[in-house]
């Protein structure tokens, strides 16, 4: 034996040792049912797409171990998309075309979700947004093939009216990031607010990626509001928040946030105590099926669940009980019609797809940032719970009854 | 009058952040005629490593001193082992190496700390607010405009490695001339800048936390800073980072919505009819 050929043949018996034969490997990946995952994994948003990947890890241990889905194992394939819409778009595009992917989910912004949502008819495929907040993807951008199963940033600034509606502060001021969803949630606030007879005293809008917000914070303090609504996405809520109490700002002024994460209550630390908002998925809700998620996703990940890693893996549940419904995983008409009016027992209620839009309709929630001496940083408090016909919009609007 | 003082300190504490780091950019820039898009990255580097510090330590005062030195040394040696061989080839390749760089060191800093802000508590003596006039005013803003506005001056105009930086900074020709070893200064050169970067970074991490993305942030600003001072001028990057400063600050509470036009205007001027910035040398 030449000394190539002896090379050759022990890379090929040793690689195939190592794993399963190549035919069975085919067949295998040929059966999965695959998941399109174009997330963001670099970059500052990357703590987005990492908690639609954590979900999904433990979502796939637990599949495994019930044998899969139709007798299928289910497989993940993301993409990093690097916060860009045209780069998501030809990632989408790259999972459909190359890898066969009927079902795309784990996109970060609405901006990328928007993007993506448009091609989905032409492609032949299913987009679960578990994470995207913009009112219009289940309203003027509105197509079938769009699903989605988290409460919109409309949503969610519907929760905080109604909670404000009936606390005693009355002089709000609202600071939203210049772009979509900061635009859109303060209008919307603003309207909610006026409703109740109370009153918006001043708006800003401050650039993404804002570092110094001592100008904004001085102009709420000049404006002698009680609350400050403010609808930033991740790391400027974090800085908006860390300056505000270095300012004295919230002795004076209660922060109320869109969304309370936890990524925010782990960064700002204690400074934040106190700060209120609306949450999409709080993981202190007390049901049993929440108390198990949280504590066999603690067990893998060594962090408590994040918004979206409990509405991503709702989400995956749930899609995995419509295709077993609809008895297929590969035909998306029959998915959708599975999918259309049905029901499903999420981590924190009862959660119903509504046909003439695709929104779920969920609880929605309000919380406030406290310390408990059971966790390692604050944790969301669940101040009220309102049932889902209350904070959903009215068919593909953004309008609220 | 409190609200103007208030404005004007917030004006002072932003710009000078903004010099520690335009400082560097533009002594790399006068000696080496490297447009180091890396440079915002070991601004994120010494918020990192002022984080870890103060975890390990509990010393704020400590990490001050610590990490400057440390990313000062990681910026000379990846100078030293990329940089260095391509200093011949057209500056496009110096521009591709540092972008590169940046990306690198980005990512290399969220594998190891995770994709969430660290926060990082300012020194007991310096958290809390004071009162100025009739309203409060952080204490660690405070402690940033008197720092970095006196110390620094102070070490620039009276101290000897100062002058040796604002000479080479004004003529690096003549630094040539006198016969310097031309490859160790630039390493060294790299690496002071770096370390006025990550000085800047570990100052600013109990303003703003620790977070990804933060390099690129304050980048963007550095470079409107060097043009707006001129490329190679210490005093134009003093100059720069207030002209900036105080057009971010004034323009987010009087003219919020073009508060980021101003200073892009400021900057189109200049490149307009003083292309060499305001203290820069016309070539």
């Amino acid at each position: 034996m030449k000394r190539r050929e002896f090379l050759k043949s022990a890379v090929v018996s040793g690689g195939a040792s190592l794993t399963v034969p190549a035919f069975l490997r085919r067949a295998y990946a040929q059966n999965a049912i695959k998941i399109g995952m174009p997330t963001v994994l670099s970059g500052g948003n990357a703590q987005y797409g990492i908690q639609a990947k954590r979900a999904a890890e433990l979502f796939a241990k637990d599949v495994k171990a019930r044998g899969g889905v139709l007798g299928r194992p289910v497989e993940f394939l993301y993409e990093d998309t690097a916060s860009d819409p045209a780069t998501a778009v030809r990632k989408a595009q790259k999972l459909v075309e190359k890898d066969g992917v009927k079902l795309l989910t784990g996109v970060v912004l609405s901006s990328e979700a928007l993007a993506i949502s448009a091609k989905c008819p032409e492609w032949k495929v299913l987009f679960m947004s578990t994470i995207n907040g913009a009112g219009a993807l289940t309203a003027k951008s509105f197509n079938r093939n769009f699903f989605r199963i988290n409460t919109s940033g409309p949503m969610g600034a519907r929760a905080v009216s109604l909670y404000l509606a009936e606390a005693p502060m009355k002089r709000f001021f609202a600071l939203g990031s210049d772009y979509a969803w900061g635009r859109d949630s303060v209008g919307s606030f603003s309207k909610q607010i006026a409703a109740v007879k109370k009153h918006v005293v001043g708006k800003e809008f401050p650039p993404v990626g804002t570092k110094d917000f001592a100008s904004y914070i001085a102009k709420i303090k000049q404006s002698k509001a009680e609350g400050c609504f403010l609808v930033l996405p991740g790391q400027d809520a974090t800085i908006f928040l860390k300056q505000a109490h270095q300012f004295g700002l919230t002795r004076e002024v209660k922060p109320i946030m869109e969304i309370l994460e936890l990524e925010n209550m782990k960064a700002v630390g204690d400074a934040m105590a106190g700060t209120i908002g609306s949450s999409r998925y709080p993981f202190t809700v007390d049901t049993p099926r929440n108390r198990d998620f949280v504590t066999r996703f603690h067990a893998l990940h060594n962090v408590y669940p994040d918004m979206f890693d409990g509405e991503t893996y709702e989400g995956l549940e749930w899609l995995t009980q419509v295709i077993r419904k609809a008895g297929t995983a590969d035909d998306i008409e029959k998915i959708t019609e599975a999918w259309e009016d049905s029901t499903y027992e999420g981590l924190e209620g009862t959660f119903t797809m509504r046909k003439c839009d695709h929104q779920a309709v969920q609880p929605g929630f309000v919380v406030e940032a406290v310390k408990d001496p059971k966790y390692p940083h604050l944790i969301p408090k669940i101040l009220a719970t309102y049932p889902g016909d209350r904070v959903t919009p009215k068919c593909r609007t953004e309008e609220f009854a | 009058m409190s609200f103007l003082v208030e404005q004007l300190l917030n004006a002072l504490a932003l710009a000078g952040l903004l010099f520690l780091v335009s400082a560097g950019l533009s002594l790399v820039f006068g000696i080496l005629r490297v447009v180091n898009f890396a440079h915002g990255v070991f601004y994120m580097l010494g918020a990192y490593l002022g984080f870890t510090a103060m975890a390990v330590s509990g010393q704020f005062w400590l990490s001050l001193l610590v990490v400057p030195p440390v990313v000062g040394v990681i910026g000379g040696l990846l100078e030293r082992s990329t940089l260095r061989f391509i200093y011949r080839r057209p500056p496009i390749y110096q521009l591709l190496l540092t972008f590169g760089l940046a990306l690198i060191l980005e990512e290399t800093v969220r594998v190891l700390y995770g994709p969430t802000a660290k926060p990082v508590d300012a020194p007991a003596l310096l958290q809390g607010a004071v009162p100025i006039l009739d309203t409060l005013y952080p204490r660690y803003r405070l402690f940033l405009v008197v720092a970095v506005g006196v110390g620094v001056r102070l070490f620039l105009a009276r101290t000897r490695a100062g002058l040796v930086i604002r000479a080479v900074a004004q003529n690096s020709e003549m630094a040539d001339c006198l016969g310097a070893n031309v490859p160790r200064v630039r390493t060294l050169v790299f690496g002071a800048a770096c370390a006025l970067a990550g000085l800047g970074g570990v100052a600013s991490a109990p303003m703003t936390t620790a977070y990804l993305g933060m390099g690129i942030g304050v980048i963007v600003d550095a470079f409107v800073v060097v043009v707006i001072g001129g490329l190679g001028s210490i005093g134009g990057s003093m100059a720069g980072s207030l002209i900036v400063g105080a057009a971010q600050t004034w323009g987010a509470f009087y003219l919020p919505e073009t508060a980021m036009v101003i200073m892009y205007a400021v900057m189109g001027a200049i490149l307009i009819f003083r292309p060499w910035g305001l203290f820069g040398e016309e070539e």
